[in-house]
């Protein structure tokens, strides 16, 4: 490989794509053509570590090439170009809300909002993703992901605590039965190994892990999803970070050793068996936890200008994204090693966990390092910001990296990536008629795994930690019900135990919806985190939204063509609900081969994260119902089409059409419901999302441990709309509402005009009991609902 | 020297039982089970030292008993020793070793971390399929299997 490397100027196109292969750079033919194209220039052959450095700068995981890159789309006749899908789309909708209180969007490693009302804090949100790590090895993969992204909280501006985590994953079907290829684990094993990394990571450096969800589908066989996110807080005055030349480079938390050399590069590559086990990374919960300390005292103090996280490319992508102006000069010999055999090159690239690196002025280096001491976190100061723009990477004298940053951060070569409308053919028919009861039917969803109780995984995890978790993820009378979000009063984070202002954070997730219409799984998806939020509590007319696009190989133009659907989708949903993207992020090539060399691509998948502030804590709302006598209202229409829903999963209905969402009609109808809630008028809320009406009330109805005599006569619906769409139907924009009793006459007031039909009434017998006017549909016990929904996923 | 920390057996019935339907999952009948944590200290302490540790850093008294010679855990099948390559960071191992340091007043070479488990079932191929499957992973984990 040497001799390749010392030839790199004169070799073919061939020789270069055996080169990348070889040393995993996960380079395409353009982009190796371009950095041939600068050495030659420049004269002189390229170093390893130089190499090693441009592959990490232009991998996807770091310049997110697919998505920033130009598109091509066709619709049928209709062709649309995009020069940057994602400034086209996410960006602009972002840009065009202009909300005053979004502090720092899409350029740190978070995007923050304002929080409370004293003007003094911020609250940092961000999501990411792990996935190729997970489907190596779950465990770490899983921990890795979680310590990743709470450094990027750590390094956002100059430092917010941590105050929540956020876990969702993707997995294939348990009781799968579909062969694998011999180095791919099962989904129990997957599914095992990510919540028990989840688990020991969060638990250990002492966040709560307190929303997300599970989703199963065989299209995440090969190919497991697991998002992680976490939120923090930040004083308004440390947003502002900035580099200043003669500053020192330190490097804190974790030692350096060869675990994780190429992880980033790994991101872009399809996985196959023989993936190295040099990609896989190993956290370490309790360094991070030290590092965390240290740096909210150093930041308090002043003793730092910059930070960021040390994530994929290690030294290279946070000192090169650090330097990005000033240039950087470091010293390999410096760093802290786990092993001392270990190369230059990958001393640079390694993706060892829990380090992050400060931009520190020589003359509070000693207060710092006296902080970092007494936290006992480990530290080495590795070189200076001299202000050159120039890259110098040395080790004991010796040249890794010498290239200007404009090169490195301004060479990769864009390519145009073509997007084509997959062809689907949707039938809108009245569905089959059903061979089961109602109430049959609606034990069964109860059972799905895509419905189920989660409990045997959200019980591993702290999320009481902190103190500060108001809306909890089981809830109800017995706190064992499924929240719709989380709501957290960070108190530890502020230290003002008198202002009980906090937030809540949700999901949005279908991509079942996706496979059909992915233009409409974006709204859905913005739609039912928002519908979350509000269920919760808060202040929807101030939601900000994260995206986190994953997606099969990009190669195939109708996997572009599902991503530019849904980016619109995302674009027109954040204008019409007025909820800004303040951070996103992405990830491609989840697709794999089985043992019979069956194609799995992931279906497009878009995970919808949403904060919104709660004013007062203790007003915040859960999902179950509270008194017996008090009113029960569903708010929203009920359409038709049971396109990606349960229901067409365990009784093929022969309809896959989606429901189109009247976003407009929705906001209308959240702001009237925000404020009929604000008011005091509602004691209950629950979204109706996965499994339809029926399982919404069946689930507010055990979780209180009260049923409910209702009938569905009023509620607003599609003409032509069958009892088995309306119950089973997942139509969006609907959520069931408890109303207290003496306030029924403020809440109609405070609605009026919209759709919002009376059902019934909360009863003191465990027993829901549904009709449609003359026609009675289940009655069903409480205690037997309870058992199909509460099943042991692990 | 390997500190092997176990559940004492009137409390283990809920972690035996986990660890019998997890390997129904991966296909192997169990008919009985007991695990155990592994504690590899290389140091050159005195048998004394290794049992302060065992008794007061590793165990919790009340539920679990330590041993610093392999135990008899009165099933007649396998033992399967599960440990993480030497190439792989093992943080429980770089924890305890900080512990231990703390505990004794000197730090060993090393601390790695593994897991034990006594296995009453069939074939030594069967249960090296479902260990494979579900209990190891090979780019990080390490296993053995032996008859007891």
């Amino acid at each position: 490989m040497n001799d390749l490397l010392l030839k790199f100027n004169t070799l073919s196109k061939n020789q270069l794509r055996r080169l990348d292969r070889a040393c995993g750079w996960s380079l395409n033919a353009d982009e190796l053509a371009e950095a041939q194209r600068q050495f030659r220039r420049m004269g002189r052959a390229p170093a390893r570590g130089e190499l090693e450095t441009i592959a990490q700068t232009w991998s996807e995981h770091c310049k997110h090439k697919t998505f920033s890159g130009p598109v091509t789309f066709r619709d049928g006749g209709k062709v649309k170009k995009y020069k940057n899908l994602f400034k086209e789309t996410i960006v602009r909708a972002t840009k065009t809300l202009n909300k005053k209180w979004c502090l720092s969007v899409f350029t740190d490693n978070a995007g923050i909002v304002e929080f409370g009302h004293s003007g003094k804090w911020g609250l940092a949100f961000k999501a990411e993703t792990h996935n190729h790590p997970c489907a190596v090895e779950p465990y770490g993969g899983a921990e890795t992901g979680v310590g990743g992204v709470i450094r990027d909280i750590l390094g956002v501006g100059l430092g917010a605590k941590p105050v929540l985590n956020t876990d969702t994953f993707c997995f294939g079907r348990l009781d799968s039965k579909q062969k694998l290829p011999k180095n791919a684990h099962s989904p129990e094993r997957i599914m095992r190994g990510v919540v028990e990394g989840v688990r020991d990571y969060g638990n250990r450096i002492g966040i709560p892990t307190a929303a997300g969800g599970i989703y199963f589908d065989e299209g995440y066989l090969l190919n497991p999803l697991v998002y992680v996110g976490c939120a923090g807080l930040i004083p308004v005055d440390k947003i502002h970070k900035e580099v200043k030349p003669g500053d020192l480079i330190v490097s804190i938390g974790g030692r350096t050793g060869r675990d994780g050399i190429h992880g980033a590069t790994f991101s872009s590559a399809n996985i196959d068996e023989d993936v190295s086990a040099s990609a896989v990374q190993i956290g370490h919960a309790v360094n991070e936890k030290k590092a965390l300390d240290a740096l909210m005292r150093a930041r308090d103090l002043g003793l730092y200008n910059a930070v960021t996280d040390c994530g994929a490319g290690g030294f290279s992508s946070a000192i090169g994204e650090l330097g990005s102006e000033t240039g950087a000069r470091v010293r390999l010999e410096k760093a802290l090693l786990k092993d001392t055999r270990i190369e230059p090159w990958e001393i640079w690239v390694s993706e060892s966990q829990e380090r992050m690196i400060l931009s520190v002025p020589k003359a509070k280096l000693k207060r710092l390092a006296a902080i970092l001491d007494a936290e006992n976190c480990e530290y080495c100061v590795l070189g200076d910001f001299p202000g050159d723009g120039r890259l110098r990477v040395t080790w004991e004298g010796e040249s890794v990296v010498d290239l200007p940053m404009a090169f490195l951060h301004g060479g990769v070569p864009n390519f145009e990536k073509e997007a084509r409308r997959r062809a689907v053919r949707i039938s809108s028919k009245p569905p089959a008629a059903r061979s089961l009861s109602y109430g049959e039917l609606l034990r069964r969803t109860l059972a799905h795994p895509n419905v189920c109780s989660r409990h045997s995984v959200i019980t591993q995890y702290d999320h009481e930690v902190q103190g500060g978790t108001v809306g909890k993820p089981l809830q109800g009378r017995y706190g064992d019900g499924p929240g719709d979000a989380a709501v957290i009063w960070p108190h530890a984070a502020t230290l003002d135990q008198s202002d009980f202002c906090g937030f809540a954070v949700s999901h949005g997730f279908n991509p079942a919806l996706g496979r059909v219409d992915p233009y409409q799984m974006a709204l859905h998806s913005v739609d039912e985190a928002v519908r979350n939020l509000l269920c919760a509590g808060a202040d929807v007319s101030r939601t900000a939204i994260l995206d986190n696009f994953c997606a099969a190989s990009p190669r195939d133009p109708r996997v572009m063509g599902d991503l530019v659907l849904a980016a619109e989708g995302c674009h027109d949903a954040a204008l019409t609900y007025g909820a800004p993207f303040i951070s996103g992020k992405d990830s491609f090539y989840n697709q794999s081969r089985d043992a019979d060399g069956k194609e799995y691509p992931i279906p497009i998948s878009l995970l919808i994260s949403a904060t919104a502030p709660v004013a007062d804590v203790r007003r915040s709302l859960t999902i179950n119902f509270k008194e017996p006598g008090d009113p029960v209202y569903l708010a929203g229409d009920s359409l038709r089409g049971l396109g990606g829903s349960v229901y067409n999963e365990l009784s093929p209905s022969g309809n896959n059409a989606v429901a189109a969402l009247d976003m407009k009609g929705a906001v209308k109808l959240y702001a009237a419901l925000s404020r009929a809630m604000a008011a005091g008028c509602v004691r209950a809320a629950h979204d109706v999302s996965q499994g339809g009406l029926a399982v919404t009330l069946a689930e507010m109805a055990f979780s209180g441990g009260y049923g409910a005599s209702l009938d569905l006569r009023a509620a607003a619906r599609e003409r032509g709309l069958t009892p088995t769409e309306l119950l089973f139907g997942e139509s969006p924009a609907r959520l069931v509402l408890e109303v207290a009793k003496g306030r029924e006459g403020d809440f109609l007031r405070l609605v009026r005009g919209l759709p919002v039909a009376g059902l019934g009434c909360v009863k003191e017998e465990p027993v829901l009991a549904v009709r449609d006017g003359g026609t009675e549909l289940f009655t069903e016990d409480l205690a037997g609902l309870k058992a199909s929904w509460r099943k042991e996923l692990i | 020297m390997i500190i092997e920390i176990r559940t004492k057996e009137k409390y283990a019935a809920n972690e035996e039982r986990g660890f019998i339907g997890r390997m129904a999952h991966a296909g192997l009948k169990v008919r009985a089970a007991r695990l155990s944590r592994l504690y590899r200290v290389d140091a050159g302490f005195s048998r004394a030292e290794f049992g302060r540790l065992g008794a007061d850093l590793l165990t919790d008294r009340i539920t679990e008993t330590y041993s610093l010679s392999r135990p008899r855990p009165g099933i007649r099948g396998w033992r399967v020793e599960v440990w993480l390559k030497d190439s792989a960071t093992d943080v429980v191992g770089e924890s305890v070793r900080g512990a231990v340091a703390d505990v004794l007043g000197k730090e060993p070479q090393a601390v790695r971390f593994g897991h034990a488990y006594y296995v009453a079932c069939g074939s030594r191929a069967a249960l090296r399929r479902a260990v494979e499957k579900t209990l190891v992973n090979g780019i990080i984990n390490k296993f053995a299997i032996e008859k007891i």
